[in-house]
């Protein structure tokens, strides 16, 4: 990956992300075909290490969805992730990656524009870079 | 062993018209450890799957990637296919290829339904084997609380066919403060007392009074229970526990600027006077209470309020008056309750500041402005009964703690989830019911008990579990010992113990483990693997991004 | 244990400049406990100083390594001897300790500092940490129910409060603080040995710890 190929790492809960991705299928609701979501348990499970790793490796932006707040499965999965996708943020502030190229999304399993809303604003940003 | 990956891919009925799938035989084939690509239109049916599992036999194909349709829908089928074969279930990486690409992009998506192939590939080159086991568990159930919904618990798990034990410092509990219930004929002490002799007369159930619960070790299946008796200590397994702990009362000075006295009484004191009238040196001309001063959440003193008020004009005739600044009325039959209350002439006043109350004349005067009369109202009656605080059971935040299990902000447990979990609590095999819950609605916590013996009934029948073995697992020689995970678990499914007599680590509990992967993430010793969600296979996810096709 | 707390990138960035192959080492032990330099925080500085020179020309090459013990000389050897033949410098991400014992055995290499390490303490909960030691040699303990007066006082009292508490039992110095002598009495109270602070002790010999401190086991 390069960051030139604008690609967007999206880490999404298998139990409302990855839902809400695949009722965007089903309604064929179209958005930008520069995202790859990486299945995960929980938004829980995302370190920050794996958010860094991701830019290491190229990629553009990242997103990571989990439930919302609440209404996480495993009670603080999401809240967890929140905070280390804020302590991410400061580090990648730290070499000046410092446009909201990492973000984190809290939705619920139906919510399909939502989901693209979110790739989309990305998409944006990045692509305004 | 070498890693020898077979793609399979299917067309949905060559539906996916935007994804050329000449040019992705073609290019996967030449992807890393990749020894065979096939192509088909319906692997999700019988016929499909027929070819595949024929396919993977040939060139002994050990990883098996699936780019298809939605993982969710397929896993479980396949998962089995892969097991008929002899390979582990967990040798399979999937690819949604449908609902993620070709259904949501626009032209052509050849490049970025490779890409993804290549990233179940990547990470299928990482999988390893996850054996499925039986665990035996205990049929025992502890219940502890001897109260209504103590005693209810453990007859409906009787009922069911588990034997319990029935734990309690004194069989009764709460109900007995009850004078009556509106709507039903028995008074609680004729419920209570018909509950003791079932509980007493049924075989399945063993009580143990004046016994309380020092510690729980262990997980679902098998809770290792210290029960102190006085000066003996016992240690008995049990599959799963439910605390029916009850609540407690207590009237806050700080709410009335005063002690409870000879006039200022407590529900409970006026349900004992009530049922031995001749207790009053005369009959008591105005009875007042006092609601609502201390912000209450709990619907118990409304409960206590209504029925006792009602209580006292049958019993007593007396003059009743009912202080209050809003009437919760939202519980099963409490509005029809207030609807005779008022019907049989209690009167209700509604203020907005508290209530000024003061002692004359050996009667007690509350003065308060109505607010739909707009004026001060003053009164002056033998007896005020006093608003009592709910408060969680003594020994709640000493429990909680050692169970690892959250209360919520008023101290009582907590459910799981209140939205999708109501009953269950944060631990697998633990319940809590009834008061120390916080509630207080007959049939709400009716419904609680049977939903958590239900529960426990299919978790224990069969006698044994299946589970997936160490899916989870803490690396003891990475083990740091620092506690982080069992603290951070919300499950409860981590504690520690000691390795070869040596070193203590942690370690994670199938049957309890929900499978988040939050202690993963968070180890800083990087000591726990989750298969299937590996660090390395979440890598080479990533890693296949972008890697020339 | 050892708390410590990584430097700003800014400052190891500029210990770095001139560096274009380096090796990362971490500490299995008290700083992967505090979350500041264990195999994970070897992993994500490396990530940051990667993508800092992402853009550069020749950009940086870094190995990473963790030690089990970085205050082990065997246990360094171990684990880096082989990887610091092809480095130039070496950033340590272990304590004082840890850095010093890496720069001892390998003293052809610059050997820098990725954390600042703070104090001795213990987890309040898990990701806090807080200070509950000062190492100076003459322990105090006994004599105040357990709570160290030298560390968690700011003024270091031996005498009793310095009558400037405010409301609420904190520190005139630090209101957040909790002022230890309150917490101290509260603690003596509960064991009834109050009469200790009626006592009056000497002023702490703050020689008592020559630095660099030796101590040697009588077995040894």
């Amino acid at each position: 990956m390069n960051r030139e190929d604008n690609k967007i790492v999206a880490f999404c809960c298998e139990h409302s992300a990855y839902q809400a991705a695949n009722k965007a299928g089903r309604t064929r609701l179209y958005y930008p075909d520069n995202v790859r979501i990486i299945r995960v348990p929980c938004a829980g499970r995302v370190d920050v290490q794996h958010i860094l790793k991701a830019f290491e490796k190229g990629a553009a932006g990242v997103l990571v969805m989990g439930c919302q707040e609440g209404a996480c499965q495993h009670l603080t999965g999401s809240t967890r992730a929140k905070e280390r996708v804020k302590y991410a943020e400061s580090l990648l502030k730290e070499v000046g990656i410092d446009g909201g190229e990492v973000r984190m999304v809290n939705l619920a399993p139906d919510m399909a524009q939502r989901f693209i809303r979110e790739v989309k604003e990305m998409a944006e940003k990045i692509e305004g870079r | 062993m070498q890693v020898r990956i077979g793609i399979f891919i299917c067309d949905c009925g060559k539906s996916l018209s935007n994804i050329d799938f000449t040019k992705v035989r073609e290019r996967a084939e030449k992807f890393q450890d990749v020894v065979y690509v096939d192509l088909s239109s319906s692997l999700c049916l019988e016929e499909g799957q027929k070819n595949m599992l024929s396919a993977i036999r040939e060139p002994d194909i050990n990883r098996v990637v699936i780019a298809g349709c939605s993982s969710e829908l397929k896993e479980n089928v396949f998962g089995k296919a892969l097991e008929e074969l002899g390979l582990n279930y967990n040798f399979l990486s999937l690819a949604n290829i449908r609902e993620q690409c070709s259904w949501t992009h626009e032209g052509d998506v050849t490049d970025k339904a490779l890409e993804l192939i290549r990233m179940a590939a990547n990470k299928a080159r990482f999988l390893q084997p996850v054996e499925k086991n039986y665990i035996p568990v205990n049929k025992e159930v502890l219940v502890v609380g001897g109260g209504f919904s103590g005693m209810k618990s453990a007859l409906e798990l009787s009922g069911l066919g588990l034997r319990t034990t029935l734990l309690e410092a004194v069989l009764g509990g709460k109900l007995g403060e009850f004078e009556s219930f509106y709507g039903i004929e028995a008074t609680p002490e004729e419920m209570l007392s018909s509950m003791r002799k079932a509980v007493a007369g049924d075989e399945n159930i063993k009580v143990l009074t004046s016994a309380e619960v020092t510690k729980v070790e262990g997980q679902a299946g098998d809770f290792t229970v210290s029960i102190g008796r006085g000066e003996e200590k016992v240690c008995q397994s049990f599959g799963a526990i439910i605390f029916a702990t009850g609540y407690m009362t207590e009237i806050l000075p700080q709410d009335f600027q005063l002690k409870p006295d000879v006039n200022i009484i407590s529900q409970r004191k006026l349900v004992e006077m009530l049922q031995a009238p001749g207790e009053f040196e005369r009959r008591p001309r105005t009875i007042g209470f006092v609601l609502d001063v201390s912000n209450e959440n709990s619907r118990l003193p409304v409960l206590s309020t209504l029925n006792n008020a009602l209580a006292v004009k049958k019993r007593l005739g007396s003059e009743v008056y009912v202080f209050c600044k809003s009437l919760k009325v939202d519980s099963e039959g409490v509005e029809k309750l207030y609807r005779e209350a008022r019907e049989r002439g209690v009167v209700f006043l509604k203020f907005e500041e508290r209530p000024r109350i003061s002692k004359e004349d050996g009667r007690v005067r509350v003065e308060a402005r109505d607010l739909l009369l707009g004026e001060e109202v003053t009164l002056l009656c033998d007896f005020l009964v006093a608003e009592e605080k709910v408060l969680p059971p003594e020994g709640t935040e000493a429990l909680s703690s050692m169970l690892n299990i959250g209360t919520d902000s008023g101290g009582f447990y907590q459910d799981e989830n209140v939205h999708l979990y109501p009953v269950a609590s944060e631990r697998k095999g633990i319940f809590f019911v009834g008061g120390c819950k916080g509630d207080s609605d007959f049939t709400r916590i009716s419904m609680d008990i049977s939903s958590a013996a239900m529960s426990i009934y299919k978790l224990l029948c069969p006698g044994k579990v299946m589970v997936e073995v160490e899916k989870v697992k803490v690396e003891s020689e990475r083990c740091r010992a620092c506690l982080t995970c069992v603290r951070v678990c919300p499950h409860g499914a981590i504690q520690m113990v000691r390795v070869d007599t040596e070193k203590e680590v942690a370690k994670i509990y199938d049957l309890a483990c929900d499978g988040c992967g939050i202690c993963a993430a968070i180890c800083p010793a990087k000591a726990i693997r989750f298969e299937g969600y590996a660090d390395e296979q979440i890598l080479a996810e990533v890693e296949a991004i972008g890697e020339s096709l | 244990m050892i708390i410590a707390q990584r430097k700003p990138l800014e400052e190891i960035k500029n210990m770095l400049s001139g560096y274009k192959n380096i090796l990362v080492a971490g500490c299995r032990t008290c700083v992967t406990i505090c979350w500041a330099g264990g195999e994970k925080e070897v992993g994500i500085l490396s990530s940051q100083l990667k993508l800092a020179s992402s853009g550069e020309r020749n950009g940086l090459s870094i190995l990473e390594a963790t030690v089990e013990r970085q205050c082990e000389k065997e246990m360094v050897i171990d684990e880096l001897g082989d990887k610091v033949p092809e480095v130039e410098a070496i950033l340590s991400m272990g304590c004082g300790a840890g850095v010093q014992t890496v720069a001892d055995i390998f003293e052809g290499k610059p050997v820098f500092p990725a954390l600042n390490t703070t104090f001795v303490g213990m987890p309040e909960k898990e990701g806090a940490w807080v200070e509950m030691c000062g190492a100076c040699g003459d322990c105090f303990l006994d004599r105040s129910g357990g709570i160290c007066p030298v560390v968690r006082c700011a003024k270091g009292l031996l005498n009793g409060p310095c009558g400037g508490t405010r409301r609420g039992g904190k520190c005139e110095i630090d209101p957040e603080k909790e002022c230890a002598w309150v917490l101290i009495y509260r603690r003596l109270e509960k064991q009834g040995r109050l009469d200790l602070m009626r006592k009056y002790y000497e002023p702490k010999n703050y020689r008592a710890v020559k630095r660099p401190g030796r101590v040697k086991a009588a077995t040894a």
